[in-house]
């Protein structure tokens, strides 16, 4: 196996404001390596993003961040680095792709310009050889007529462009991990069809690592090698889409992939659904903390965390965090 | 907004302001306008805690029975200002189109001038023999609440608009609401909300107009105690006697700055605050301190 | 009239003038809506869904064209009994959170509408109150809380109990679910089939996950820049859909099973929807359209007879035929 690009160990974050203190990520890890896509699925809240993007320093301002774990890119620590290390170790190894475009790209300036500096920037080109970086890039991303849409400013393009146009963006600086933070979410359906075809090929040609984070299943089914679920900052299950979407173990992916009604199957499913609500995660409580929902818990299951562990179906990389489905199936662990 | 988060400290200066007007009668100990002639100009005393003026009034008494003028005449104002101003903004806000317009100009062309200035001018008109009927208390409250409500108009109207595109008021339309309904249970509460707010910070203001009005000779009439008046009748004896300056000079300035106070205080009420310090730390030992007890119970599990 | 249909739409077209131009948001539509249907409209952003969907409930004034409620004009019913209509037809709104005075307890909120149209004493209100709690399923708990504090699921039981509260016949829900977790909008779903089938009503339900329109809806209209592209009867419609952008907007669906994803070839179609300030001429999807002819982009296509025996707007469809991307 290689080394990771980007890897997270025991990872906790705990998020301060005047009012309310949460524990996002409650003792996570992942690794992602070189040319794999990994698909981190969960609901608002379940700690996704900031799992994913606390560690490299991106998260909201206006909130005091604790962290405590080891997360590393590149196999640099990234929790000893101070803000300006990470910028610039961000700046070249991350490409990040957000919900809104808008966040990412300045609309005061024009679009072709913004890609020429990151290229300049980060990958240490001459303006000149920046200027067609930057329209290759258009064009790579599938935005028509590229020499012309380098000189146009970010409210003059469709929302799919704008999509495209901060792919661009983010592949400027040759990154060697794209982060995707709900890319699709705010687009239509056509045009998400589209995007999620874009990433898989740039994927594909460059054989970077693609961090999705989503809770759109379709999404993941199209793009994900490898998937983590995430509910209330822990790990539910993790494994290959194949095993995690098609054979899954845990009864909160169950129950999420169950809510989600596939028009392509014959049988009509019937949109099942997780009852109760997801916990705020403002209090650190022993125990799964799917429990309270669960219609198989046990009492044993409000003791003690749950840990990965295999799942026992062959395949090494799909394990789940619930002991009880899992000495069910005969699985011997301590 | 909520005032509960406000600290008492800034507060309280205004309160009690507002207290000393509201039980004048009882803080007095002397009648205001009993001349001593006797007991002219006198320092500090038993009898007299702050001393007496030309007059031999006690400046104790005219000082709390100013603050009840001004206290009386500023809730007259601000009272009157508040409603035209509610109502002609919020008229604005909800009919739009032409009339908008119209009173939105109105606004801004009393807007662009010194609120003094209109009241000065307006008392220069009500000088006038149309207006005998009128005493000058009177002339002087309705020269500033015509020179005041404008600010509140503008306010009251920006807030209408802006919930007027909120879409809980389509929701209360399609419930079937009347526009009374929409507009007296759920956008009236809002521009009372921030214009109460404003007025409570503006009222300083307002004070210092009542008494400039009253030290120009155009408001309050002797003998009611007033401030802005006591200062006049200091002037001739600053040399000798300045205390009959300072003290209703001190009284102006401590209210004045205690409305300021309230206000600021409710500008930065809207300017979110990081967590830090010794609060943050409390948070980050309460959550070590559960991440504690988590061990110790998963540990006996 | 016990026949005329819930809701029927005639020629109906909702235009606004904008520093741009005329942006045609709704330009001809003819929707009938069952009694008793469960219906959606599908389509993508700026195909004028939600457009119609307020114009149903006389949030948008019309251009041209009706729309009749229960064989009744909508405008001059309006006009003549706001609150008699009020208590037939409700709306449900986008987000939740922003159709709720964020002054009142979720108490207050339920009480409104029944305070507006004087129906009970307070403790009769208080009682119907509760007994709306009851029908979404929340706990009575929420009562003294203000909507901000509720999950979004929560929110948006409160919104559809307060809808409920009148006793309407139609419900019209914009976008009910976009602002919802995954599992929580299953929850919601489920909610509306059940109380769709317990209180008799008919909804209207505007959406874009089209998986869940399939899973709940009876009937669908697929909408594409202000017209109707296709209708019908939801399952033989979305199991053989005639019209090419129908089928290339089912085929943007991805499947939730990464085997089918792996398989299956995806129709994906060239650009963004033109804009609806500029339609094109002839078919709207023309300019998108794979198999589009050279009639398809001089001439408007009607609404016809296709084989799942509803109707579509394609010049290359009819009763026994339809193009196959």
């Amino acid at each position: 196996m290689t080394t990771p690009v980007y890897a997270v160990e025991n990872l906790i974050i705990d998020l301060y404001t005047p009012t309310v203190s949460v524990r996002a990520v409650d003792g996570a890890s992942f690794e992602i390596h070189p040319g794999e896509t990994l698909a981190i699925v969960g609901e608002s809240g379940s700690g996704k993003t900031v799992m994913t993007l606390g560690p490299l320093g991106l998260l909201p301002e206006g909130v005091a961040i604790d962290m405590r774990g080891t997360a590393r890119a590149d196999g640099r620590d990234l929790v000893a680095m101070s803000q300006s290390e990470l910028s610039a170790m961000r700046g070249g190894e991350f490409g990040v792709i957000f919900q809104d475009p808008m966040s990412a790209l300045n609309p005061m300036l024009k679009i072709g310009p913004q890609l020429a500096e990151q290229a300049r920037r980060h990958a240490g080109l001459s303006a000149a050889d920046a200027r067609k970086e930057a329209v290759s890039l258009l064009a790579r991303t599938g935005i028509p007529d590229p020499a012309d849409r380098y000189d146009r400013y970010p409210h003059e393009l469709s929302g799919g462009m704008l999509q495209r146009a901060m792919i661009a963006l983010a592949l400027a600086a040759k990154p060697r991990v794209l982060i995707a933070d709900e890319p699709t979410t705010a687009l239509d359906a056509t045009v998400q069809a589209q995007i999620l075809a874009l990433i898989r090929q740039i994927q594909k040609e460059d054989g970077i690592a693609v961090v999705l984070i989503t809770h759109d299943i379709g999404a993941v089914s199209v793009l994900a090698d490898r998937v983590i679920v995430l509910y209330a900052g822990q790990i539910a299950e993790e494994g290959s889409a194949i095993d995690v979407l098609t054979r899954p173990v845990h009864p909160y992916t169950k129950g999420l992939l169950a809510s989600v009604p596939d028009f392509r199957s014959e049988i009509s499913s019937g949109t099942r659904e997780i009852p109760g609500l997801p916990p705020n995660q403002t209090k650190v409580e022993p125990g799964c903390r799917f429990a309270e929902r669960c219609s198989i818990a046990q009492p044993s299951c409000l003791a003690r965390r749950p840990t990965l562990l295999p799942v026992g179906d062959g395949s090494v990389l799909h394990r789940a965090a619930c002991p009880v489905v899992l000495n069910a199936q005969g699985v011997a662990h301590q | 907004m909520k005032l509960g988060r406000l600290p008492w400290a800034i507060l309280s200066p205004a309160i009690t302001f507002v207290l000393i007007g509201i039980f004048a009668p009882l803080l007095m100990t002397h009648d205001t306008a009993q001349q001593d002639y006797g007991a002219l100009l006198q320092g500090p005393s038993a009898s007299h805690w702050l001393g007496t003026d030309y007059l031999g009034r006690d400046m104790w008494s005219r000082i709390i029975g100013g603050a009840r003028t001004s206290l009386v005449a500023m809730v007259f104002v601000l009272a009157a200002a508040l409603v035209i101003g509610v109502v002609i903004g919020s008229l604005a806000g909800y009919i739009g189109g032409i009339t908008e317009m119209a009173l939105i100009s109105v606004i801004d062309i009393m807007l662009a001038l010194p609120s003094l200035v209109i009241a000065l001018a307006l008392m220069g008109v009500f000088s006038g023999e149309n207006f005998t009927w009128m005493s000058d208390y009177w002339k002087m409250i309705l020269a500033l609440t015509l020179a005041w409500w404008a600010n509140y108009a503008r306010m009251s109207r920006a807030v209408v608009v802006s919930e007027l595109q909120q879409p809980y008021i389509e929701a209360a339309r399609v419930m079937g609401a009347s526009h009374i309904w929409i507009f007296v249970r759920h956008i009236l509460p809002h521009v009372l909300g921030l214009v109460v707010v404003y007025a409570s910070a503006d009222a300083g203001a307002l004070v210092l107009a009542i008494a400039t009005l009253s030290f120009l000779g155009l408001g309050v009439a002797p003998p009611v105690p007033e401030w802005g008046q006591m200062l006049v009748d200091g002037m001739s004896y600053i040399e000798e006697y300045p205390s009959l300056v300072i003290i209703p000079g001190l009284a102006l300035t401590a209210v004045v700055v205690s409305f300021n106070l309230l206000g600021e205080a409710f500008a930065l009420q809207k300017v979110p605050k990081a967590i830090r310090g010794s609060l943050l730390r409390r948070k980050k030992a309460e959550r070590a301190a559960e991440d504690e007890a988590r061990r110790r119970v998963e540990a006996g599990a | 009239m016990t026949t005329s249909p819930a809701i029927e739409t005639s020629g109906l077209a909702i235009h606004f003038k904008t520093a741009s131009g005329l942006v045609r948001a709704v330009d001809g539509i003819d929707l009938t809506v069952a009694r008793g249907a469960f219906h959606g409209i599908v389509g993508e952003s700026g195909c004028g869904k939600t457009t119609l969907a307020r114009a149903i409930v006389g949030l948008q004034t019309a251009t041209a064209g009706s729309v009749r409620i229960l064989g009744r004009d909508r405008t001059t019913w309006q006009r003549d009994d706001r609150k008699e209509f009020a208590r037939t037809v409700q709306f449900i709104f986008q987000d939740p959170l922003g159709s709720m005075s964020r002054r009142q307890t979720v108490g207050q909120t339920l009480e409104e509408p029944l305070q507006i149209h004087r129906l009970g004493s307070a403790t009769e209100r208080r009682k119907k109150v509760s007994e709306l709690l009851d029908l979404v399923a929340i706990p009575s708990t929420v009562l003294d809380r203000l909507p901000r504090s509720l999950s979004g699921g929560q929110r948006q039981r409160v919104s559809i109990a307060r809808a409920l509260a009148l006793n309407p016949q139609i419900l019209v829900c914009d976008e009910p679910l976009s602002a919802l977790d995954v599992s929580v909008r299953a929850q919601i779903v489920n909610l509306f089939a059940r109380l769709q089938a317990q209180l008799g009503l008919t909804i209207v339900i505007v959406a874009h996950d089209l998986a869940i329109v399939r899973e709940v809806c009876s009937a669908v209209t697929v909408m594409y820049l202000g017209k109707t592209a296709e209708e019908g009867v939801s399952k033989p419609l979305f199991a053989d859909p005639a019209h090419p952008y129908t089928q290339a907007l089912l085929s943007a669906v991805p499947s939730p099973d990464p085997r089918i994803e792996a398989s299956r070839s995806r129709i994906l179609l060239e650009g963004d929807p033109p804009s609806p300030l500029n339609p094109p001429t002839g078919c709207r999807f023309s300019t998108r359209c794979p198999v589009a002819v050279v009639q398809c982009r001089t001439a408007e296509p009607a609404l016809r007879l296709v084989p799942h025996t509803g109707q579509a707007a394609c010049h290359l469809a009819d009763s026994g035929t339809h193009p196959v991307l």
